[in-house]
């Protein structure tokens, strides 16, 4: 329901259904946090400094004493789920996401949630520093050259980095989007999924706007100021589903080496995170999902889709050949079978082409 | 929405008071490249927005990673692009996420609130950390006391102030980003800055004039991607 066409649809829904994607029991929640928090916490200045300027994140009619009380409370959120845990560091941004929280479920709701959820999806964004955020963000070229390497080499041109997609990933895109229904939708779905799917959407996002980019002066700033500024008008659904499907075509496993190499450090830092994730479970579901969903395709679409697994044009060119000539041969009705066999092809492709 | 009018000051600059009517040819333009530090709430995205756009920003919040705004100024007759590029304040950023932006800049604007001791206090561990990550050493740095508007709030004299921007060999402006009144002063300390900077390096790099130049550029390699 949560990755699928329009997502959790009402706060009402999100209410019943985050509580579940994140295992906790609604029926044994924590009693609300107090300001006596405020005295002894070394985020408290910092904290109340992003709080208070983040009236962006409020709903544009809200009368300002409401909105005062709702930021009361977010700080208090905040200050308590770092209390409680001191392995957790604050990062600005890490309120763009409670406030989230705390406007779909309230307060008592969210602080349970955003525990939970800081010590699993964010957990990696907490760290003293942010070397893990960074390695994450190494994700993101990978991504992007698995689907378009003309898109990646001029971006690796202009040196343009991935601190633009920074806020993007940190905040879920809260930061960054104005309008709060398409904030929530993204949550549901990445709630959902694995803890990198942030990161695929981001690709998925450069890449909508391919042509931009490379219509764009192949320079740091002109680039990192293109791509910092997202368009309001995303679609939304599609590119949900395009972010799905490329998890399943390139898992984070495979990408991991490339990513690894980007940073040239990394690698094991890598294996701590896998054994950090324990988000295994609904990323199966989500792979199930997606084949699901594509053996019930129908023939009209099979074209298109097969153009959408065929993005691999460097790598993946006699794999290409290959889909192509068995597309041909059996028609649509064979794609399930060859999407499948595509997760496994650059493995396959390996062992044919050392 | 602010966030429309914080971000629209690429747009706004281009159409700026100092933007050059196409007298001069249009092929190449000089960039200025300038980064902005200091500790978080100091007014860092105000001062580069009231540069760029010519106005106090209605609301801002917290800057996350590295913002990016421009400005075409001219000086002595010719075309001068000014990139800002604005930081986040809190400390775990600035260790590891905005090493990549003091990549051949060519001058560092340092800004404390002058309401707030703490963040001038904050200032040298500013200029150290700058000075391990500049490649030069003479590269231009100036230092900005912010909010002189709060007159009643002053925690740092300008005594204090001009003492330490001399040991560090820095020219000292205090400003308000938000003082309409003041508007010219903030024009002037990046205009002085890059009036500086033109005299300071007479052969700065120019920026490829069109899209076929970037083919012939050797490709980088893949690791100059991250921040090693």
């Amino acid at each position: 329901m949560a990755i699928s066409e329009g997502g959790l649809l009402t706060d009402e829904i999100r209410c019943k259904v985050w509580p579940k994607l994140l295992s906790v029991n609604t029926d044994d929640l924590p009693p609300l946090p107090g300001k006596e928090l405020r005295e002894d916490s070394k985020d408290y200045q910092q904290v109340l400094l992003d709080v208070r300027r983040s009236l962006r994140r409020f709903p544009p009619g809200m009368p300002d004493d409401q909105r005062e009380g709702l930021q009361e409370e977010l700080i208090d959120i905040i200050l308590h789920v770092l209390k409680r845990n001191p392995q957790l560091h604050y990062y600005q941004g890490y309120h763009d996401i409670v406030v989230t929280f705390l406007l779909v479920v309230g307060d008592r709701l969210a602080t349970a949630l955003v525990e939970k959820l800081s010590t699993h999806h964010l957990r990696d964004f907490m760290d003293p520093t942010m070397d893990n955020t960074k390695h994450i963000l190494n994700y993101l070229m990978p991504i992007i050259d698995q689907v378009n390497p003309e898109v990646h080499d001029f971006m690796q041109s202009a040196e343009v980095g991935t601190i633009f997609a920074l806020s993007w990933l940190i905040t879920w895109f809260g930061h960054v989007l104005s309008d709060f229904r398409h904030v929530v939708r993204l949550y549901d779905f990445f709630l959902a999924c694995h803890p990198l799917m942030p990161i695929y959407f981001a690709a998925v996002i450069v890449l909508h706007r391919e042509q931009e980019v490379l219509d764009c002066e192949c320079d740091m700033a002109s680039v990192h100021h293109l791509l910092s500024q997202i368009p309001q008008d995303l679609p939304y659904e599609s590119l949900i589903s395009k972010a799905g499907d490329l998890f399943v075509q390139f898992p984070p496993s495979e990408l991991a080496k490339e990513a690894a190499q980007a940073e040239r450090t990394a690698a094991s830092t890598f294996k701590d995170f896998e054994l950090a994730s324990v988000q295994q479970r609904p990323d199966t579901v989500l792979r199930q999902r997606f084949r699901e969903r594509l053996r019930g395709e129908e023939r009209l679409q099979g074209e298109e889709r097969t153009k959408s697994i065929l993005t691999k044009p460097r790598t993946n060119r006699f794999v290409k050949l290959a889909v192509m000539g068995l597309t041909v041969a059996l028609g649509a009705a064979a794609l399930a079978v060859v999407k499948s066999a595509l997760e496994w092809a650059p493995k396959f492709e390996l062992q044919i082409f050392p | 929405m602010s966030a429309a009018d914080v971000e629209s000051s690429l747009e706004l600059s281009l159409t700026g008071s100092g933007a050059l009517p196409g007298a001069l040819p249009p092929a190449r333009s000089r960039i200025f490249k300038i980064i902005v530090i200091g500790d978080s709430n100091v007014g860092k995205t105000c001062l580069t927005y009231r540069f760029c756009a010519g106005r106090f920003p209605q609301r801002t919040e917290a800057t996350i990673g590295v913002d990016f705004r421009e400005r075409a100024v001219a000086i002595d007759g010719e075309r001068i692009k000014i990139q800002l590029w604005d930081t986040a304040g809190q400390e775990r950023f600035r260790k590891s996420m905005v090493q990549h932006y003091y990549r051949n800049v060519h001058a560092v604007v340092f800004v404390y609130d002058m309401t707030n001791i703490a963040s001038f206090h904050s200032l040298p561990s500013w200029i150290e950390e700058c000075k391990q990550h500049l490649l030069a050493n003479d590269i231009p740095r100036i230092l900005v006391g912010n909010k002189c508007d709060l007159r009643s709030a002053i925690q740092v004299p300008t005594d204090l102030a001009q003492k330490f921007a001399d040991t560090h060999s820095m020219p000292l402006f205090e400003t308000s980003a938000k003082n309409p009144n003041d508007n010219d002063h903030v024009e002037a300390i990046f205009m002085t800055l890059a009036h500086k900077l033109k005299s300071h390096k007479p052969l700065m790099l120019s920026q490829p004039p069109d899209h076929d130049e970037i083919h012939i550029k050797p490709e980088p390699k893949p690791t100059t991607s991250c921040w090693c």
